[in-house]
């Protein structure tokens, strides 16, 4: 889940309403591939409809799948209408959305930046380095992290020093990461054993996206809330920001995603302000995926022999560890642990694929194995994928089977038939027999007895 | 008249179909669960034996393999 994915999955009444902020817009325009960017700068200040034929023309014959692609992201994202024409005929034209193309003009032409709030000078002196933001926001995170992660582990859920808010456990039932257990404790879900392997940024719209769910749930704004959120994304590291001229509801979200790190809040004398940290730029500024953020240097070094070594002291990233090795020794800065089969076996019942494992080890390698080529050794990526294949060894599928075809005629045809809804698994001419999936059983027998009607 | 029978369909290697026939085998006739055995990688057995099928097959898995000792 990211950014754009959510955006052209919400219905066009909503995204528009996200476009009637500048910050939005830009946010989207930063996030398009060059191709769409361009598109959308050459008709920045056309207020007519552009024939479909003619942007075609404006890329060579060679790029015409770069220049769909291009095009499509922009219908799915509403910044491209479609005007006049039969709609998906060739001559379809198109123009910007209107709201979009307004709020981009102003955003462009107008020189509106962040606002900027002076600082109150009870705060003044307490203001914080990024360095310490950046602590902070990691913090915070990581500790939600190691909640959900802790909630995971055998022997219990409350063993993290410290626990995150109700909203912040609420989201993260919301979003299927955590269930409740059998004792009725909370307990993770398979999708958040995935959740923990992801990178930074994805985690973040996971949540980010419950929040919003929940607002609108509330009966709640839910478009200035995103809105918001993106704005967020435009401010300057390290600038406090008052929070008097925010909206009420403005205010609850920026008290609301403190606890997760997003933003930092400083009181001091009744006063307080607020510092968006680099989580939240990261929201719509890595909108690109290139420049994710890591948050950390690696620390993991896997050795051929499968022993994974792990410099570190953050009790989350040991815990992530456990989800799929054998930890061995804990000493203050390292933890050793060997990847066994019956490890990532456990892993794989967690609902954990051997493509993520391999791809957090390689993504959290220590720097001093960053230049070697393959980051994890070979023999132990193959022998993770092995061992992937070895408990898929033998599939099971519901299914129903067929017999006893009175010719071969009819036979072929149903057979043509299965195959073509997609249900055959398996079929013996000579013998006159197919099995196909259950789910299909229905259609297959309505057209059997079709059959033997004519 | 077309017969339709409803069951599960069983994909594996050579000796793993081996391993599910043997185990059917050892069973006493009553219990028998491979309706149709079809090929050398398919088997069409009841549908109640799915969880033990499974069971079995990783059982036997974890027997065959080395597990250094902690």
């Amino acid at each position: 889940m990211d950014f754009i994915r959510y955006l052209s999955e919400l219905p066009p009444v909503k995204l528009d309403r996200l476009y009637e902020s500048h910050f939005t817009c830009q946010a989207v325009l930063r996030s398009l591939p060059p191709i769409a960017k361009q598109y959308v700068l050459r008709l920045l200040f056309i207020e007519q409809p552009i024939a479909g034929e003619t942007m075609r023309g404006w890329a060579k014959p060679e790029a015409l799948g770069k220049h769909n692609a291009a095009m499509e992201r922009l219908d799915q994202l509403r910044v491209l209408l479609e005007t006049g024409g039969k709609s998906g005929k060739k001559d379809a034209s198109y123009r910007l959305n209107p709201v979009f193309q307004q709020q981009l003009q102003r955003a462009l032409s107008g020189a509106i930046g962040p606002p900027k709030d002076p600082l109150p000078p009870a705060l003044a002196s307490h203001k914080p380095s990024p360095a310490d933001l950046n602590a902070y926001a990691l913090k915070q995170w990581e500790s939600l992290l190691l909640f959900l992660a802790n909630a995971g582990a055998p022997g219990g859920e409350r063993r993290g020093d410290q626990e995150p808010s109700k909203m912040i456990k609420g989201l993260l039932r919301r979003a299927g990461l955590m269930g409740t257990s059998d004792e009725g404790g909370v307990r993770i879900s398979d999708e958040g054993f995935r959740f923990l392997l992801m990178d930074l940024y994805k985690q973040l719209w996971v949540v980010v996206r419950e929040y919003v769910a929940e607002i609108e749930d509330q009966g709640l704004d839910g478009a200035q809330v995103t809105c918001f959120l993106m704005e967020l994304g435009f401010y300057p590291l390290g600038e406090p920001h008052g929070v008097n001229r925010l909206s009420s509801l403005q205010k609850r979200v920026v008290e609301d995603l403190a606890s997760v790190g997003l933003v930092y809040i400083q009181k001091a004398g009744g006063q307080s302000c607020f510092y968006p940290t680099r989580l939240a730029s990261n929201l719509s500024a890595s909108l690109s995926e290139s420049s994710t953020w890591q948050p950390a240097e690696g620390f993991i070094i896997v050795e051929t022999n499968f022993r994974t070594y792990g410099y570190t002291t953050s009790p989350l990233q040991i815990a992530i560890l456990r989800l799929f090795t054998r930890i061995e020794y804990v000493l203050p800065n390292l933890v050793v642990g060997t990847i066994t089969r019956e490890s990532v076996n456990t892993a794989f019942s967690n609902g954990i694929t051997a493509d993520q494992i391999v791809a957090y080890l390689q993504q959290h390698a220590a720097p001093q194995i960053r230049q070697r080529v393959p980051v994890v050794p070979e023999t132990v990526a193959d022998q993770v994928r092995l061992w992937e294949r070895d408990r898929n060894r033998v599939q099971q599928s519901r299914a129903v089977l067929y017999e006893e075809f009175p010719s071969q005629e009819r036979f072929a045809a149903v057979v043509d038939y299965a195959r073509q809804v997609g249900a055959l698994l398996w079929q013996n001419p000579i013998e006159r027999r197919f099995v196909a999936s259950d789910g299909r059983h229905d259609d297959i027998r309505a057209f059997i007895r079709n059959q033997s009607r004519t | 008249m077309v017969n339709a029978l409803k069951g599960i369909l069983i994909e594996c290697d050579i000796p793993m179909k081996q391993f599910i026939v043997s185990i059917n085998d050892q069973l006493p006739n009553a219990q028998k669960f491979i309706i149709y055995d079809l090929d050398d990688t398919h088997l069409f057995v009841q549908p109640h034996v799915a969880d033990m099928l499974q069971n079995k097959v990783k059982d036997f898995l974890d027997k065959i393999t080395y597990e250094k000792p902690a």
